[in-house]
């Protein structure tokens, strides 16, 4: 009895034997790839890996199928996980996409990266006319050439209407201000004081209205009209109609003027978003005014981001020939 | 005679000495490394992290010819606070009137547009210190006022 009973020990022992073997065989087989990544994997590889693959994203979106993720499955499987490579499931689970920064990606008024970087004599004959962050930006970026008609809090109406430009000796109207000189560029930056004040009609037909009398008064300047930089919501205490909703709102009506009255719009959310409609996380101490390291982002990002004189007469040879067609 | 001669010498000395009112001492001999004194002063702002100005938009900030600054240093805020430190060196001694005016007439602004926007700069913008010494001339803006105050007078303002 006893001994039969050992017996069938034994043979349930060996058949367990038999069946983890054939799992390590299949293992083996159909996972080599993991014990292989398991045996090599280091964190440097990791790093690369990472990089290639947010390269990959950016570059090719209409192709994800040909890009190869580590899924937290692999991850796991190579012990990866313990090592404390994996920091969380859904990071590498599932990839949000990002999110685009215009309204209208392939829009023509959207000033595109050109082959060659224009250094800081391109901005000599240029104006600068925004609000805090512009100052900011004249401030902290580094750039050593160009004009500044900054005045913090400048919104859409006193940009309009209000004497908050200084000369030193008395205080006059942007318009006042811009006449009293003669430039090729015109850069403006508004919008974090206008985010809520208005409906968004009557904030277009002012844009529109005032961006043409600084056409008519600069007839040969190039107008770029930069866009509204995200925020960071968490950090913002000026009120809650601060937020990237209406930046978005904002910013597709700065691109739909820039198509409609052949004005250029400077995306600078492209190097300034997180990705998910939100300016990059630490890029502002208050989450509205960004800060120097990455006002020199904004900066690159305009001496690569230019209208060359040869883009300049293609489009007005363009807009001639919607106006014969009209 | 003699004793006439140490009163008017005493009298003369005093009357060097005397600062002649806001903030301006006439010590044409005072030299100082610009720079330095601005990274010195850059110690009395916590609240923020200011980041040098291009020297070359320095005159434009306060409405200055090119040709009345011979040096200038300035450190400046992104937009989060009003905090700012600049040393200008003038051409001559008279230009530290225009500088100082010019200094002021930026306070004077960034008060009237804080105001409305954000009334604690606005009350530090009250407290910024303006100062010459020889062909010098000090703005700040900054947290701690008596530090930035001892400084100056440890350089000679």
């Amino acid at each position: 009895m006893a001994q039969g009973s050992r017996r069938r020990r034994r043979s349930e022992f060996a058949y367990v034997m038999k069946l983890l073997l054939w799992v390590a065989a299949v293992i083996l087989i159909f996972e080599g790839r993991f014990i292989h990544t398991m045996l090599t994997f280091d964190a440097s590889e990791a790093a690369v890996l990472e990089n290639s693959e947010a390269e990959t994203e950016s570059e090719s979106e209409t192709e994800p199928e040909s890009v190869y993720y580590v899924t937290s499955d692999d991850m796991y499987l190579a012990g990866l996980a313990d090592a404390g490579l994996v920091e969380s499931e859904t990071e590498t689970e599932t990839e949000p996409e990002t999110q685009a920064t215009v309204s209208n990606p392939d829009s023509t008024a959207i000033v595109r990266e050109q082959t060659a970087a224009v250094d800081d004599s391109y901005f000599s004959d240029a104006v600068f006319i925004g609000d805090s962050r512009m100052e900011g930006f004249r401030n902290t970026s580094g750039i050593t050439e160009g004009t500044f008609f900054t005045s913090v809090g400048m919104s859409l109406s006193s940009m309009t209407s209000s004497a908050v430009i200084s000369d030193g000796n008395s205080k006059i109207t942007v318009a006042a201000a811009l006449s009293g000189g003669t430039y090729g560029k015109i850069y403006i930056m508004l919008g974090a004081n206008d985010l809520g004040e208005y409906s968004w009609d009557d904030f277009k037909s002012g844009l529109i209205s005032v961006t043409n009398r600084f056409q008519e008064l600069q007839p040969d300047a190039i107008i770029y009209l930069c866009s509204c930089i995200y925020v960071e919501e968490d950090k913002v205490t000026t009120g809650d109609y601060i937020n990237n909703e209406n930046v978005d709102t904002l910013n597709s009506i700065l691109l739909e003027v820039c198509e409609e009255e052949s004005y250029y719009y400077l995306d600078l959310n492209e190097v300034l978003s997180d990705g998910y409609g939100s300016l990059i996380e630490g890029a502002s101490s208050d989450g509205v005014h960004i800060t120097a390291e990455y006002c020199k982002v904004m900066l690159n990002y305009m001496k690569t981001h230019y209208i060359s004189a040869t883009d300049a007469g293609e489009t007005e040879e363009e807009t001639k020939e919607e106006d014969m067609e009209i | 005679m003699k004793k006439m001669t140490a009163f008017i010498c005493a009298a003369a000395l005093a009357l060097s000495l005397t600062a002649c009112g806001s903030g301006t001492k006439d010590n044409e001999t005072v030299t100082i490394e610009i720079s330095e004194l601005a990274e010195a002063l850059l110690d009395t702002v916590t609240s923020d992290t200011l980041s040098e100005t291009a020297s070359s938009l320095v005159p434009s900030i306060y409405y200055l010819d090119e040709e009345e600054v011979a040096s200038a240093v300035a450190y400046a805020s992104s937009g989060a606070t009003a905090c700012e430190v600049a040393v200008i060196e003038s051409t001559s001694a008279d230009g530290t009137e225009d500088v100082e005016s010019g200094m002021q007439t930026r306070v004077d602004n960034q008060i009237e547009l804080y105001t409305s926007y954000n009334e604690s700069e606005a009350a530090r913008l009250e407290t910024a210190i303006i100062k010459s010494a020889g062909v010098y001339t000090v703005l700040c803006v900054c947290d701690d006022t008596d530090a930035a105050e001892a400084l100056l007078e440890s350089y000679g303002f």
